[in-house]
């Protein structure tokens, strides 16, 4: 991503930042903030996802993580809420680098099932461990101060964005992961280290995942294993993410706000109607992988916009796993 | 490209988003949050129904009467999805856009949670007719109040039925689905069991949904009087399968508020006769009201005009929250629209209403465990006796007999 | 140790039901390397079909399999092209693409469902459902139930008949092929597309007559649909993806997992031991307990 798109980024997330002082609506406030969380998990899945090519249906299970250690932490242990979402994310980090050593040496969709299978697998301890309070679920003490929440939640998204941003775009980093996708065998014999890489990228998706469902956890002041450890927090993401445009990092972001805004205008207006909410989700699914196979995003930019290398569309120049070698050869891989 | 779609989206919420504007009104603004998608759909319909059955009485009766007035009341819905987190936006949602008056509550207890702080803040009202967990009432939400009775409440009254029948049962299985609700009720049982000197043989949380056939084969051997199980309406129905197909048949089958449900007869034809079940309120309750219906058979009469299907007492709770309100807001005395002083008074009011309804006597509970929770009625056992409900217990409010032991599946 | 008996056999035929899915799904991934995340909805689908021809015709669901069979079918092959589509699509990852939207319209189903059929769950009754047999010696003792037992029956039925179809015809052999090497099957004159078309017309007619069967064992609802998807996954995984002959195996160990957990152990537990079991398997063998899988 060029400058100018950064400089842009950057532009809307001060008016953003600026918003709740012009804008005093709460619950608009409350729409944006969900909006702005779907956009961090969106964009977190799809560090694993597009750019490394792997996909976890585990998803959910970091943002679980998450919430339960943030509710644990505040409600049993009396932690503060800043150390205790904090806790919540070292706790995803540890976990994605203790799951992710084994499941990530699985290739495309058995690593699809085996975290998908692990998650549920956490979903059921916390349905039956009295530490999570099982399926009656976690209660946190309300704090309801709409634009507090606005604010973390933006800072934590804001601050993945741009952290990926830099890594991903940046730096070798993201080229490196792309190879992986790419071409795993031919990125090792490029000197690349595939495992290192992949746990890195593994841990980048599960610490603000995890962050975030700990910022949900307070924000919402009531946690459940249905909720929280279910699957809408996987399924969603991977539809933003592969409706937006996979392999980029607006992608998802385009994604995330339209699906949700789609979302949440059928919720407020058409309620009578929810249950066509999901047909049309699902049919919006479906025909957007035939007719729209690189996501919004991409068709939008093949429309006439800037070429990218190495956005997931075949290269036109040095495929990424050579770029990615040669960064490899000069510096650390 | 993207910073476009950023700020369109955003200006089109905010556009879309209704002015606000709090000028008087000759009618009352009613919001009702309601799992009407999701997991909980089922019994979110069922909640829906209850409050528009409610709003149709009352409406056609001209509106509640505050002063020399009459004002109807007009429902306005959001859809809490099965989900804590979106019941919250949609309680908030009705109170900063719509600006209801008061608020008719979710179904579901984990949505009821989430939602109540959220009313709290705000300081609307609200009454579920449906949300059984007794956590709900152990946070003591002022704004918050629940017509039906919490589960602990009323689980331990059909056990205690059933060990007063002759011969009584002396050992039990208890079961329950692993979410709030039925793990709740399958407690109140073993509880219940235990007090009343019936030995408990087994006792299991079993996750949802499940095939219990091979743990129901285990439990045929080990001869049980009395089967009682916790859990939702597929898996009552999967249960009471699994052991007519294995031929199991204990004295008693016990479950809970699912088998006064139509689709528990309808799916079970025959099978579902003599399972016994607990509830509040069953269509041929004797209560006797002056307000909207007169009694429980002529409620059910206007379930089946307007819904074509019988009323369950989800459904009947639902409707007794609207008359609460009703009541309590003839006393306060304050036209639409409600302002934050009056919804408190509401509370007060609330608090104080003794009120007899077709559904039975509703009166909320200040304090102990079970704070403003409705503490007004006296839980029944029923039992299914030739595909309809009857209540066989306790004895004051009994129409049958109890059909005891249970007839065997072969000789049916 | 009494329970035993009943435990294995109650697994045995949790697993029977089990079989018939995991296979149809299993051919489906073998052939054309896709994970129809859409499985349970069309058992789901069957379901309701088996359950509102049996109220209207009065006819045993049993008898009514095969009609279920033909119309799925035809419906499946109808589909087959556009999912063709998808996984031939010029963008990478055709497994994935495949996943999504599969995923899309297993959604798009079960709104469907719940839109036309209601949210409420029913039964389908049969002839065979009060029926069952009992044994009993010294402490042991064995009820098998007829319905179930019917379910083993139709099990074994039903993989007799795709094993003849796939050892002893043309059309079989055919689908060996495209499952071993697409690009020499087509050389061969094997033509894929209506091969594909073909089996996934078999999938999905079978997977709706399962869901007939389960209609009377068990029950029908408009969200039954993802926890066999679920069960699904975990045989087709266990026995090896594209792997036959392994699924009676892996199925009926997966319903003696459930069983013995029902019965011995906490029953609580069950699902968790489920998926663990899932991951382990995953973790020490990708391609399944023969490590045949694809």
């Amino acid at each position: 991503m060029n400058d100018r798109r950064l400089l842009g980024s950057i532009a809307v997330f001060v008016a953003l930042l600026l918003l709740p002082l012009a804008v005093h609506d709460t619950f608009f406030l409350r729409v944006a903030t969900e909006a702005i969380m779907w956009v961090g998990l969106a964009v977190a899945f799809d560090v694993l996802a597009g750019y490394t090519g792997y996909l976890n249906f585990g998803h959910s299970a970091f943002f679980g993580v998450g919430a339960y250690t943030t509710a644990i932490l505040m409600m049993r242990a009396g932690w503060p809420f800043p150390a205790a979402a904090g806790a919540g994310g070292l706790v995803a980090a540890a976990a994605a680098v203790v799951a992710g050593l084994p499941t990530l040496r699985l290739r495309g969709a058995y690593f699809a099932i085996a975290t998908w299978a692990l998650s549920r697998a956490v979903q059921q301890l916390a349905l039956m461990s009295s530490l999570t309070g099982g399926p009656d679920g976690m209660r946190l003490t309300a704090y309801l101060q709409p634009r507090f929440f606005y604010w973390v939640m933006l800072g934590v998204v804001g601050a993945t964005f741009f952290l990926l941003w830099f890594l991903l775009e940046r730096a070798p980093f993201g080229l490196k992961l792309k190879a992986i996708r790419e071409d795993e065998q031919g990125a090792k014999a490029l000197g690349l280290n595939p495992t290192r890489l992949k746990v890195q990228a593994f841990v980048l998706s599960a610490v603000p995942t995890a962050v975030l469902g700990g910022v949900f956890a307070y924000w919402v002041t009531f946690i459940d294993p249905d909720s929280t450890l279910g699957d809408l927090v996987s399924d969603q993401a991977l539809v933003m993410v592969v409706f937006g445009g996979m392999g980029t990092l607006l992608g998802p972001v385009v994604g995330a706000v339209l699906i949700f805004a789609f979302k949440t205008v059928f919720w407020a207006y058409l309620a009578e109607y929810e249950v066509l909410y999901v047909i049309i989700l699902g049919a919006v699914i479906a025909l957007s992988v035939v007719f729209l196979p690189n996501g919004v995003l991409g068709t939008l930019r093949r429309r006439g916009a800037v070429r990218r290398p190495g956005s997931g569309a075949p290269a036109l120049t040095t495929p990424p796993a050579a770029e990615a070698g040669a960064a490899a050869g000069k510096g650390a891989a | 490209m993207r910073r476009a779609l950023r700020w369109a989206t955003l200006v089109a919420l905010t556009v879309a988003v209704p002015a606000a504007g709090q000028e008087a009104r000759e009618f009352f603004k009613v919001g009702v949050v309601a799992e009407l998608s999701g997991d909980l759909a089922t019994g979110g319909n069922v909640t829906k129904r209850g409050y528009d059955l409610w709003a149709q009485a009352v409406n056609e009766a001209g509106g509640i009467p505050v002063g020399a007035k009459k004002y109807p009341v007009k429902l306005f819905y959001a859809d809490a999805q099965s989900n804590p987190s979106q019941g919250a936006a949609a309680a908030e949602r009705l109170i900063t856009q719509e600006h209801v008056d008061f608020i008719l509550g979710p179904y579901a207890s984990g949505v009821t949670i989430a939602v109540a702080p959220v009313v709290e803040k705000y300081k609307v009202p609200m009454i579920t007719g449906s949300a059984e967990s007794p956590m709900i009432w152990r946070q003591k939400f002022l704004y918050t109040f629940g017509t039906v009775p919490p589960v602990n409440f009323t689980g331990a009254a059909a056990i205690q039925t059933l060990a007063g029948l002759s011969p009584a049962p002396k050992t039990a299985v208890i079961f329950g689905s692993n979410d709030t609700f039925s793990k709740a009720t399958a407690e109140a049982f073993e509880g219940a069991a235990k007090k009343a000197g019936i030995k408990v043989l087994k006792f299991n949380i079993v996750p949802a949904g499940q095939d219990l056939t091979p743990l129901m084969s285990a439990v045929k051997g080990m001869r049980p009087d009395l089967v009682a199980f916790g859990g939702h309406d597929e898996e009552l129905i999967k249960l009471v399968k699994g052991m007519r197909q294995i031929d199991f048949a204990p004295s008693a089958i016990l479950m809970h508020y699912g088998v006064t449900e139509p689709a528990f007869v309808e799916a079970l034809k025959d099978d579902a006769n003599q399972v016994f079940g607990g509830a509040v309120w069953t269509a041929t309750t004797r209560t006797k009201s002056e307000i909207l219906w007169k009694d429980a058979p002529s409620y059910e009469a206007a379930a089946r005009k307007a819904f074509g299907v019988g009323a369950d007492y989800t459904q009947a709770g639902c409707s007794a929250a609207g008359i609460a309100f009703q009541v309590a807001l003839q006393k306060v005395g304050a036209p639409p629209p409600l302002s934050e002083a009056k919804r408190a008074e509401l509370i007060k009011a609330l608090e104080a209403v003794d009120v007899d309804t077709f559904y039975g006597k509703v009166k909320f509970a200040t304090d102990g465990e079970f704070y403003h929770a409705n503490v007004g009625l006296a839980p029944l056992t029923v039992q299914i006796q030739g595909g309809k409900v009857a209540v066989v217990g306790p004895k004051k409010d009994a129409d049958a007999a109890a059909q005891y032991p249970m007839t065997p599946w072969s000789k049916r | 140790m009494e329970l035993l008996p009943q435990a294995l056999a109650d697994g045995v035929m949790l697993g029977a039901i089990y079989i018939i899915i995991a296979i149809a799904f299993s051919l489906v991934y073998g052939v054309m390397h896709v994970i129809d995340f859409a499985v349970g909805e069309w058992i789901m689908l069957g379901a309701f079909a088996g359950f509102h021809l049996n109220q209207r015709t009065h006819v045993d669901p049993f008898l009514l399999l095969p009609v279920v069979f033909v119309g799925f079918a035809a419906l499946g092959y109808v589909l087959q092209p556009l999912i063709q589509r998808v996984l031939s699509g010029h963008k990478g990852n055709p497994l994935l693409m495949g996943l999504v939207f599969t995923f899309g319209l297993s959604l798009m189903f079960r709104g469907l469902a719940q839109t036309f059929f209601g949210f409420y769950s029913h039964s389908t009754p049969s002839r065979f459902s009060t029926g069952s047999f009992f044994f009993e010696k010294g402490g042991f003792f064995l009820t098998v139930s007829s319905v179930r037992l019917a379910g083993l029956v139709y099990a074994v039925v039903i993989t007799g008949v795709l094993q003849w179809l796939l050892k002893h015809t043309d059309f079989g052999l055919g689908v060996r092929a495209l499952a071993q090497h697409k690009d020499s099957a087509g050389l061969m004159g094997v033509n894929d597309r209506r091969t594909n078309a073909f089996v996934y017309a078999i999938y999905v007619g079978i997977s709706a007559m399962t869901g007939v069967l389960i209609g009377t064992i068990l029950s029908v609802s408009a969200k039954m649909g993802p926890e066999y998807t679920i069960f699904a996954f975990f045989v087709v995984v266990l026995a090896g993806m594209g792997y036959l002959a392994g699924v009676p195996a892996a199925a009926f160990l997966l319903g003696i997992i459930q069983s013995v957990f029902l019965v011995y152990l906490d029953p609580g537990y069950t699902l968790l031991a489920v998926f663990a079991v899932l991951y382990l398997i995953l973790l020490v063998s990708p391609t399944g307990l023969f490590r045949k899988g694809v």
